[in-house]
């Protein structure tokens, strides 16, 4: 497909260096793009395996975490249940700092040591019917793997923006400039040969006249 | 030509996620939290397990010769699909977790094995885009 | 830096989430009061990670993707499965971003390999 100079360009030489020095700008930029976008494919294809790692364990644990509080509110009561964990300590932090991935900022999350015991937990081991402290238990377990998860998917989001902005970019590059550039490039170098031939033709014919009239 | 401009713009984006300063394993193993700060001003976080997988793999002697993060050199020239290791230190790691022998101060490594790399070192290697 | 954790979802949810410590529960009553206390969440500097239930976003709907869209780094933001029904939507968001950013063709592809 013909791609048509829209650039006003005068034919010169000095245009033509230009222009050549453009071309080569927009290629290496375009090669170099087309690195980064390989590179984020990479990027996003290993952190959507892990995704679907991360939600097969997260999800299961969340289930079990699911079934302990049915548990626990038929042999408690749920009122009971909802106001122990009204007392509860409830203090946890999750750690987060960021990451970079090529241009992008991600966050990292860690959870330290989220499994706590009864008494950090924050009621009396003796007063509390094991199943209450199996909730908690349960529930631990799948806060650490929904933290896991949910580092997973926000980067996952961020990945898959940047690499719809470089494809974008590498095809702007393809099938936009350097098509142009390289249009008014040859349109350049034929004008040039034009003019040079222009050029060589009359001066041809001024010798004629010149050799004919002494 | 706007094209142009954004291209200006994203080449000078390209390795803006590399730091100022790298840090020696060693210093990243000693550190409560290690970290190296970003070009465009902000932090980037090794995680523990890749220290430790690291830690495993080099011996002791060479932990401060070997620098975080581990640079996966990204040259057009080499042709798309290749990628480099600069330094003898993190050649040798890299060739050891691929499982090929590497000598001297380089290593290439191909598209299949930049992703192993990538997947066991996500934090502590990054990519750099060679201008050239 | 250190954050705390917040939780929307129905009273079983949250109570489970608060015997594990978190430290923001919210029951949600209706979409116009949960909006308002998501929107806080999201601009609290103590809060690093929201968790809210699938059924409640999507009861939420275009407010709650604008939020996102609109969204700085943190806090992280994840959808869950509720107590009740464990519900999870059938169109998953993260599988039409894959499609959408790489093309249908690579995701058979990795499918299959």
């Amino acid at each position: 497909m013909a791609a048509v100079a829209t650039e006003v360009v005068t034919p010169t030489r000095m245009e033509l260096l230009k222009l050549k020095h453009r071309v080569n700008l927009a290629q290496r930029g375009h090669d170099l793009l087309k690195e980064k976008m390989d590179a984020l494919i990479i990027e996003f294809f290993e952190v959507l395996r892990r995704i679907g790692e991360a939600r097969k364990s997260a999800l299961k644990q969340l289930s079990l975490a699911y079934r302990a509080l049915s548990v626990c509110s038929a042999v408690m009561g749920t009122i009971e249940t909802r106001q122990a964990s009204r007392e509860a300590k409830r203090e946890l932090e999750v750690e987060i700092s960021t990451r970079h991935i090529m241009g992008i900022v991600v966050p990292t999350l860690e959870v330290e040591r989220v499994e706590r015991d009864a008494l950090t937990r924050g009621y009396s081991l003796h007063t509390t019917p094991s199943v209450l402290d199996e909730v908690s238990k349960e529930f631990e377990k799948a806060l650490g793997l929904l933290v896991k998860l949910a580092e997973l998917e926000e980067s996952a989001r961020a990945i898959a923006r940047e690499l719809e902005r470089t494809k974008r970019r590498v095809n702007a590059l393809e099938y936009i400039l350097i098509p142009r550039l390289k249009a008014a490039l040859k349109f350049i170098e034929m004008r040039l040969d034009e003019m040079e031939r222009e050029n060589f033709s009359r001066l041809k014919r001024i010798k004629a006249m010149l050799e004919a009239g002494a | 030509m706007n094209v142009d401009r954004v291209l200006k713009f994203e080449l000078s984006r390209l390795n803006v996620h590399l730091p100022e300063r790298r840090i020696s394993l060693k210093e990243a193993l000693e550190s409560t939290k290690p970290q190296v700060a970003t070009r465009d001003g902000s932090i980037h976080r090794f995680k523990r397990e890749e220290l430790d997988l690291l830690a495993k793999t080099v011996p002791e002697a060479d932990w401060g010769r070997l620098h975080l993060p581990i640079l996966i050199a990204l040259d057009p020239k080499l042709g798309r699909g290749v990628a480099r290791i600069t330094g003898g230190a993190e050649a040798k790691v890299v060739g050891q977790i691929l499982g090929k022998k590497s000598t001297g101060e380089e290593l290439l490594i191909y598209r299949p094995e930049v992703a192993v790399v990538r997947r066991k070192l996500p934090t502590t290697t990054q990519y750099f885009f060679v201008p050239g | 830096m250190s954050y705390k954790v917040a939780v929307i979802g129905d009273a079983d949810t949250v109570t489970g989430f608060a015997l594990s410590g978190v430290s923001y529960t919210y029951v949600h009553a209706d979409k116009d009061r949960t909006l308002a206390k998501l929107a806080e969440f999201m601009v609290s500097e103590e809060v690093g990670l929201v968790f809210i239930t699938h059924r409640i976003a999507e009861e939420i709907g275009a407010e709650f993707r604008r939020m996102m869209r609109a969204k700085k780094l943190l806090p992280v933001v994840l959808r869950i499965p509720d107590f009740k029904t464990g519900y999870i939507p059938v169109v998953d968001e993260l599988y039409e971003l894959i499609k959408r950013t790489v093309g249908a063709e690579i995701v058979v592809r990795a499918e299959e390999g």
